[in-house]
């Protein structure tokens, strides 16, 4: 799922019910992309985007930084360590986490208008 | 002396608006910087005798008379050679001095000055200030001298501008390249990106286009998680010059058994934990190759693996 508009993110943590990790979320966001594979990540996430993903070790963090992703999505309620997030918020990368699967997660965005 | 104002009334003619630094500096400087200060003078009761001796000791051609710093008039050495021949020297200097004496005033500008010499032919000026004060003496050699003066300090100036630029520019050149380094240990998954980190910061701070950034980063973050999970350990570079990023990443083995099969996406030898890390996709090489300018690898069994790729910044670069 790729999409260039930008889309106010607010809605969708609520439509989520995406429990926000780090101190910031950013207020738009431009597209969205789903992989565990980092490589794959590297290879064709765009700047700006959502990451969904059920990695969520630091590694994560280094590759959303990498391709200037603006926020990861843990999907089946995953949580980093508490380090994670510290790295992330140096980052300037918001972290979330959601109760839902990563396919009902990307259900639920593509319902709440975000394609 | 040709400072003539002429020149500039040529200016209608091609470019000739081109103005030299001595045109420039008859406008901006004044009668009171070229002058001779202060004024060698002698009283309206002093003999001619005495202001002969005066010429000849301060070898000078003519003298203000003044009164409390007023002018009165001038002797020149013509006037001089008069009193010589006519057996008047020993007479004061106020029954025989020129009384009508054409004066400037302090403020005016040297290529006034130059006007004025050319107009009246006199060797002097008495220069007098905002209160009719005598207040010193404009020849056409202090002109000269006073421009030679300021011609020579702009050219100083000139020279050390552009040393310090020099200076400048090497210190830029000794700074502008950033070389970060580590070392990667087998299966350290949690350090992965340290390099990449940094040189992503260094070129963030370099005002360097995103999307270069981001490709240095990925093959950065690719080399060094490479080394990481397929080899026995080794070192990852990363060199920042303005105008490319040269990333090396060198491991001490076991090599890379087919260049070409590693090259083609998918194709892994990873681990199962790497794997489930999210590493081990088989894209590693060939995000790198995607996003290098110029990417050479070279890997034995002996040696281990050599990878060097190259980021050109130069396009977009608009480094800081």
């Amino acid at each position: 799922m790729k999409t260039s508009t930008r889309v106010k993110f607010q809605p969708l943590i609520a439509a989520l019910r995406a429990e926000p990790l780090t101190d910031r979320v950013p207020d738009e966001l431009s597209g969205s992309y789903i992989s565990d594979l980092l490589s794959d990540v590297l290879a064709h996430a765009k700047p700006g985007t959502l990451w969904l993903t059920i990695q969520t070790h630091r590694n994560v963090v280094s590759v959303a930084a990498t391709k200037d992703i603006a926020a990861v999505l843990f999907t089946c309620g995953r949580r980093p360590y508490a380090e994670v997030i510290a790295e992330a918020e140096a980052e300037g990368i918001a972290l979330l986490t959601t109760p839902l699967a990563t396919y009902e997660a990307a259900g639920t965005l593509w319902e709440a208008g975000f394609r | 002396m040709h400072l003539a104002p002429a020149t500039f009334s040529d200016t209608g003619a091609g470019d000739a608006r081109k103005i030299s630094v001595a045109q420039v500096l008859v406008y901006e400087l004044r009668v009171r910087d070229a002058m001779s200060k202060p004024p060698i003078t002698a009283g309206p009761a002093d003999s001619l005798r005495t202001i002969q001796e005066l010429m000849r000791t301060r070898r000078i051609s003519g003298v203000p008379i003044t009164s409390n710093d007023l002018l009165l008039g001038i002797i020149s050495i013509e006037d001089i050679i008069n009193a010589l021949t006519r057996g008047y020297i020993d007479d004061p200097a106020e029954n025989h001095m020129a009384r009508h004496v054409v004066t400037l005033r302090d403020h005016f500008s040297l290529v006034r000055a130059v006007a004025e010499f050319d107009r009246h032919e006199f060797g002097r000026f008495p220069v007098l200030d905002g209160n009719d004060r005598l207040v010193g003496i404009l020849t056409r050699g202090d002109i000269t001298g006073c421009l030679m003066q300021h011609l020579e300090r702009r050219a100083e100036e000139a020279l050390a501008v552009e040393a310090a630029l020099r200076a400048t520019k090497k210190a830029d050149d000794a700074a502008d390249r950033v070389v970060v380094r580590a070392h990667v240990r087998t299966g350290d998954y949690d350090s992965a990106g340290r390099v990449s980190q940094r040189m992503r910061q260094v070129l963030r701070e370099r005002g360097v286009d995103p999307e270069i950034r981001r490709r240095a980063a990925v093959v950065a973050y690719e080399a060094e998680t490479n080394i990481m999970i397929h080899s026995l350990g080794g070192e990852i570079i990363a060199a920042i010059d303005p105008a490319k990023v040269v990333i090396e990443a060198i491991d001490v083995g076991p090599g890379i058994e087919n260049v070409e099969q590693a090259m083609q996406e998918g194709w892994t030898t990873a681990g199962r934990l790497p794997r489930e890390l999210g590493f081990g996709a088989g894209m590693g090489l060939p995000n790198i190759k995607r996003c290098s300018d110029n990417l050479t690898i070279t890997s034995d069994n002996k040696h281990g693996t050599y990878l060097r790729s190259e980021i050109y910044i130069h396009k977009a670069g608009a480094p800081t």
